[in-house]
């Protein structure tokens, strides 16, 4: 194998084949290609790389914050607006459409300086003003001076915005991602700055704020909050099951530009049988049920997808499936199939211990003399384990974060009486049991019991 | 401490005031500080005074030394020249170039007090002649002149008004006796136009521009027969007057014309004798009629007052000589410039004085190509002076007008590309009107308060005191407004010279970033001075307890003062100690919204201090929003009535806050604009409009998100509701609502979730503040409580 695969590489057109040979390997190459390019595509539109050329559902929202943009580009009038909606819900889509749209327009062009933030990473005003300096290009204007203090650089952008006036200055567009985390800053010193030049006579600015929070201003401190617009941009889709349906077949189906007609045809056609399907129409009303946002159907696509290769170059009703159960898999009951039987059987004696207490918390000591009453009463399958190993088997159930200790309880209780509480649901541990592979019957018979 | 002797030497003279008791005048003194060498001090003399920078002490040239009749209280009036560093940052861009280090400028100003006490000179300095070229090596105690300084603009400086030696005063009243005018005109400067133009007030033009005047100066070129004296005279007749200047004058021309009768019109020169004893009054109007006498006896006059006072000084010098040969030396150089002036006959003195003009004429070919264009060119004696400028120093002459680099510059947005386009229509102009950073014409519905800040402010200024005042209200109530507006009557009023200059500096507690920072923004904006927060408290500190000479009253505004709360509350103290010292002239206003503040978070020797001058803006009431719109609209027909009156009422019912008031109008317009069919004959804003707009702005986004939310978030919430009727608490851990979960979804007939993605739907509503939960990392048991009430879930759920 190895050989002659050098062979193909180092002399790709030398070796003599007959031309049925040829043919499939011509078009073997092709498929290759093919499936390159839909790869191509589709990745993109899954991890949300492409923005769409036309947004659905949400066009009023669209049209109000391209007019209100488009004001602050051309008449220079200062604007504040918050986008509110839940996660995955398209907001920070919204407003990159829009200001893709705005940049196209040849009044706006040069006229709109754009700051982007997210409060994620400018985490407290010092380095969102760092930032907005930067952003700006203002720090080419002072040459090699270097702010020495976050009070300069205050003053000093405070004092550039202050300087402008709204005819002659260029507008500025400050978008603030994760707007709610810029309300936690000291005081709300640059909320307060921004949205009093945004009300005073000063450089035209416009401040859009993206939030998921709905309570957004509730946060904002009454100044701050009366010197805020009071715009609020809602994404809240009140999209139907159909409306998902067909979303999910647009998502899959290959644009008409797609450079093989023939193929495009073909998985198009797929596509739809493949939205058809009772099993897949199931599986993705399970996934409407349980969240209406794009970013997890497309998770869940992104999986299919995955399956798709040169020898098999459709989505199939199963890859849909698979996908599925892997999405809905639930991560801690899978950590439980790797854990030993001594250390399952101390989950086992900790869910009886919690049946018997009402959840009241546990330590090593209860839970090692629940185990050895279980294993006094049908000791056939165990032996009895000593008590550093059970302590060990212990610690590593704290290490997986199956039990954690309890909030109150201070280091100086020694270890075997640190109170624990478990993590797990009892329906997970039961899962895991099912699935657990050779699990002696009487421990599951164990962990069936009502009681002890 | 170091002990400081002062000996009087030389007691000229004594003169007996109407008011005042008797004083004794001095014409030189000396200062002998322990363990060094004693300083004289002549009239006359340049001198450094001790002010709150170290560094920089203040300029003057003594005018005139006394001391009360027990000895005690040694004073000297001085004529105040002003640093670069004390000039406002603001206004130093007016000079067009960048100032020298070492210069200084002749100071105009009224209103600034020019006594002294003689303990707080620290040494003599000398200034070098204004038509001199900077050197290069500065010589750190010599000091350059070139222009004057009134607080609003820069003049040339006739060159013998800062050469000259002051003549030694007549016996005139104390400074202190009224804020305006007369404090200074008492006090002789040489110059007498420049003086007389300083108690006028004019301003912007130096040339002397007295009808009277110019009708000496026409009689004098005709004695004279002086072509160029001719020209002159033409030529300041030509000069702009502004109608104001004119009016004031004929003003006074009346007391002019009274002291025409009392004093001869020619003066001998018996009278510029040193000893005097002549009631103030008299030589009070001998200096205000001066302007009006011709000019050679003037002159004249100066001139021998200045040979006379430098005999004098010379044999003072020669009698310290052993004592002191360097200050004696450095007082010798210091004449040395103007001797040969000095030593002239008469003659010859009226031919110097002339001489500029002279040299106008000469020089006035070599300057016609470079920049005379620039402020100065109208006026002869600037044009003179700066052409001698520029001929002396060729280097500069051939880029007057060439910006150098400031050192620190401040940067700006950058200008855009394309025009700002007007408002097309009623809705877009209605929409700029209403925009809140519109600045209106005047404040409606804040007379009552306007009124009350105005009178305050004023009384301060006019008093030249100080004091604190406390505005209070809820946001959105025309507090800074109004402080703003207030500002600026009184700004207009200093400009008509109705009240005092003053200096107006705002600082804002929620623009900067440490509540210490206020002293620096208050030292940089008072002074251009940038410092440590620590060090500009000190310097501030100084600046407002010490016999503080020549300042004009400051008004401070403090915005959002609970913002300086500190836990020592050190810097609001000081902010409210200052105004109450006696030299400071500070007036403060603060600003904050709650009413109780200064008891809520004041100790007791801070809110003392702070007084019980205080205004609370009350939230506006509907009709006065009304009025704002309608005032704001100013006859603009956008609006219905009604329209206008549902916005008004709303708003005042929930905060009373204008800017609210003016959003929603402003968002209704749009809407109106949207939702027109045709989008170029848009209707009035009505009702339906504004109710669109406060629905969007009021209306809590809960129960659409409720309904928007997926089945199983949906369910979720059922969940912790049943949970929680369950257990009768307000909150449950995600375990036991999950069981809730799990059985609400066997009930609705859906495949139970598993835990994981119970957990994600348990986040997402969390993330939209739906519910408020514990950190995600305790996983199942975090606890979980609602963000809306049970109410607007049943409510939103039921609709379905």
């Amino acid at each position: 194998g190895n050989a002659s695969n050098r062979c193909v590489y180092e002399q790709p057109v030398s070796f003599s084949v007959s031309y049925s040979e040829i043919y499939l390997i011509k078009c073997s190459l092709f498929i290759i290609h093919v499936s390159v390019q839909v790869q191509q595509i589709l990745r993109e539109r899954f991890c949300e790389r492409r923005l769409p050329d036309r947004l659905e559902g949400v066009e009023a929202q669209y049209k109000h914050l391209l007019e209100l943009l488009r004001r602050t580009a051309i008449h220079g009038e200062s604007n504040s607006v918050l986008i509110v909606g839940p996660r995955g819900a398209g907001k920070t889509t919204l407003l990159q459409c829009v200001l893709r749209d705005l940049q196209k327009e040849e009044k706006v062009q040069k006229n709109l300086l754009q700051v982007h933030l997210n409060g994620l990473l400018q985490t407290d005003d010092r380095i969102a003003l760092k930032e907005i300096t930067r952003q700006l290009h203002l720090e080419n204007v002072v040459g090699d001076k270097v702010f020495g203090s976050f009070a300069e650089n205050l003053a000093f952008l405070l004092e550039a915005l202050k300087k402008g006036n709204r005819s002659s200055s260029c507008p500025v567009l400050f978008v603030l991602d994760e707007f709610d985390l810029f309300a936690h800053h000291k005081n709300q010193t640059l909320l307060y700055n921004l949205f009093d030049v945004s009300q005073s006579a000063q450089a035209p600015i416009a401040v859009v704020g993206v939030t998921c929070r709905l309570d957004v201003l509730e946060l904002l401190e009454k100044r701050v909050k009366s010197r805020f617009s009071h715009r609020q941009i809602h994404l809240l889709s009140s999209l139907n099951f159909t409306q998902y349906l067909e979303r999910v077949w647009t998502q899959l189906s290959l644009p008409d530009s797609f450079p093989d007609k023939k193929f495009a045809q073909e998985w198009n056609a797929g596509v739809k049988t493949l939205c058809e399907d009772k099993s897949v129409e199931e599986v993705l009303q399970r996934h409407f049920n349980s969240s209406k946002d794009f970013r997890s159907l497309h998770m869940l696509l992104m999986l299919c997808l995955s399956r798709v290769s040169v020898a098999k170059p459709t989505i199939k009703p199963a890859d849909l499936l698979e996908a599925s159960r892997m999405c809905f898999a639930d991560t801690t009951a899978n950590m439980l199939h790797g854990l030993s039987i001594l250390e399952l059987c101390l989950v086992i004696a900790m869910k009886h211990l919690n049946d018997v207490y009402e959840g009241e918390p546990f330590n090593l000591q209860m839970v090692h003399n629940e185990f050895k009453k279980f294993l006094h009463r049908k000791s056939n399958s165990m032996y009895n384990f000593e008590q550093p190993v059970v302590m060990k088997a212990f610690e590593h159930l704290q290490q997986l974060e199956l039990i954690r200790p309890v909030d109150g309880s201070s280091a100086k209780v020694q270890r075997e009486y640190q109170l624990m509480r478990l993590t797990l649901d009892h329906s997970q541990i039961m899962e895991a049991l099912q699935k657990y592979p050779q699990c002696p019957t009487d421990i599951k018979q164990w962990a069936m019991s009502a009681f002890g | 401490m170091e002990c400081v002797h002062i000996d009087f030497i030389v007691c000229f003279w004594s003169s007996r005031n109407e008011k005042e008791n008797w004083k004794v005048h001095f014409y030189s003194f000396a200062i002998s500080v322990e363990g060094l060498s004693k300083i004289i001090i002549n009239t006359g003399q340049d001198i450094f005074i001790e002010g709150c920078d170290e560094d920089n002490p203040y300029v003057a040239k003594v005018t005139r030394l006394y001391g009360d009749e027990n000895g005690q209280q040694m004073k000297a009036v001085v004529q105040w020249f002003i640093r670069v560093s004390e000039l406002p940052v603001n206004k130093l861009k007016l000079l067009g170039r960048e100032p020298h280090p070492q210069e200084i400028f002749y100071y105009e100003c009224r209103n600034c007090d020019n006594e002294v006490n003689v303990e707080s000179i620290l040494r003599p300095v000398k200034h070098l002649d204004s038509n001199d070229p900077f050197p290069d090596s500065a010589d750190k105690d010599t000091l350059y002149v070139k222009l004057s300084w009134d607080s609003k603009v820069f003049r040339v400086v006739n060159s013998t008004v800062v050469e000259s030696p002051a003549e030694p005063a007549p016996a005139s009243s104390p400074p202190s006796s009224t804020p305006r005018g007369p404090s200074r005109r008492v006090l002789p400067t040489p110059d007498h136009a420049i003086m007389h133009k300083a108690s006028l007030g004019e301003v912007g033009c130096s040339s002397v521009g007295t009808p009277a005047n110019v009708e000496a100066e026409s009689l004098h070129s005709a004695t004279k027969l002086s072509a160029s004296k001719c020209l002159s005279a033409k030529r300041r007749n030509a000069t702009a007057r502004t109608p104001g200047v004119r009016k004031r004058l004929e003003l006074s021309s009346e007391c002019l014309h009274k002291d025409f009768k009392m004093q001869p019109l020619c003066r001998t020169r018996e009278q510029q004798g040193y000893i005097y004893i002549s009631n103030t009054k008299s030589s009070e109007v001998e200096n205000e009629k001066s302007p009006m006498v011709t000019e050679t006896p003037r002159s004249s006059k100066r001139k021998s007052a200045m040979l006379v006072s430098s005999r004098i000084k010379k044999q003072l010098n020669l009698l310290e000589n052993h004592q002191d040969p360097n200050s004696s030396g450095e007082e010798e150089d210091e004449f040395v410039p103007s001797k040969n002036d000095l030593l002239s006959s008469s003659e010859e003195e009226g031919q110097d004085e002339d001489g500029p003009n002279i040299d106008d004429q000469v020089s006035a070919k070599k300057f016609r190509y470079v920049a005379t264009g620039s402020r100065n060119s109208r006026s002869k004696q600037k044009s003179y002076s700066s052409a001698r400028t520029q001929r002396r120093t060729p280097a500069k002459k051939i880029s007057p007008g060439t910006p150098q680099t400031p050192r620190h510059a401040t940067p700006s947005i950058p200008i855009r590309s394309l025009q700002t386009q007007q408002p097309a229509n009623i809705l877009e102009e209605a929409r700029a009107r209403l925009h809140v950073s519109s600045v209106p014409e005047s404040l409606p519905c804040r007379e009552q308060e306007f009124q009350d800040i105005y009178s305050f402010v004023e009384s301060k200024i006019v008093d030249n005191t100080g004091g604190c005042m406390y505005i209070s209200g809820v946001p959105g109530t025309g507090k800074t407004a109004t402080v703003h507006e207030v500002i600026r009557c009184l700004q207009h009023a200093a400009d008509m010279d109705e009240i005092p200059s003053f200096h107006f500096i705002e600082i804002n507690g929620m623009k900067m970033t440490d509540p210490h920072q206020a002293y620096v923004q208050i030292l940089q904006k008072l002074t251009g001075q940038k410092a440590t927060p620590d060090h500009a408290a000190v310097l501030l500190e100084k600046r407002f307890s010490n016999l503080a000479p020549r300042k004009e009253t400051i008004v401070l505004l403090v915005d959002e003062l609970d913002l300086l709360w500190t836990r020592k509350q050190n810097v609001m103290y000081n902010l409210f100690e200052w105004p109450a010292r006696r030299h400071a002239r500070l007036v403060v206003l603060t600003i904050a919204n709650t009413m109780d503040l200064p008891e809520r978070i004041m100790i007791n020797r801070v809110a003392s201090r702070l007084g019980l001058t205080r205004m609370s803006f009350q939230p506006y009431s509907f009709k006065q929003l009304q009025e704002i719109i309608m005032s704001r609209l100013n006859k603009l027909k956008a609006f219905e009535e009604d329209a206008l009156q549902l916005v008004s009422r709303k708003v005042a019912a929930l905060s009373g806050d204008a800017r609210r008031c003016l959003d929603i109008c402003r968002r209704a317009t749009e809407i109106c604009e949207h939702s027109a069919a045709d989008p170029s004959s848009t209707g009035l804003v009505g009702m339906s409009h504004v109710m669109e707009a406060l629905n969007e702005m009021f209306s809590s986004a809960y129960i659409t998100a409720i309904r928007c939310a997926s089945t199983q978030e949906q369910l979720f919430l059922r969940a912790v509701i049943t949970e929680f009727r369950r257990l009768g608490l307000e909150e449950a851990t995600f375990q036991q609502v999950f069981v809730q979960h799990q059985a609400l979804c066997r009930i609705e007939g859906l495949k139970p979730i598993g835990v994981s993605e119970g957990l994600a739907v348990c986040q997402r509503l969390g993330a939209c503040r739906l519910l408020l939960l514990e950190p995600s990392h305790l996983g199942v048991l975090q606890r979980i409580r609602l963000n809306v009430s049970q109410d607007d879930i049943f409510y939103a759920l039921k609709a379905d």
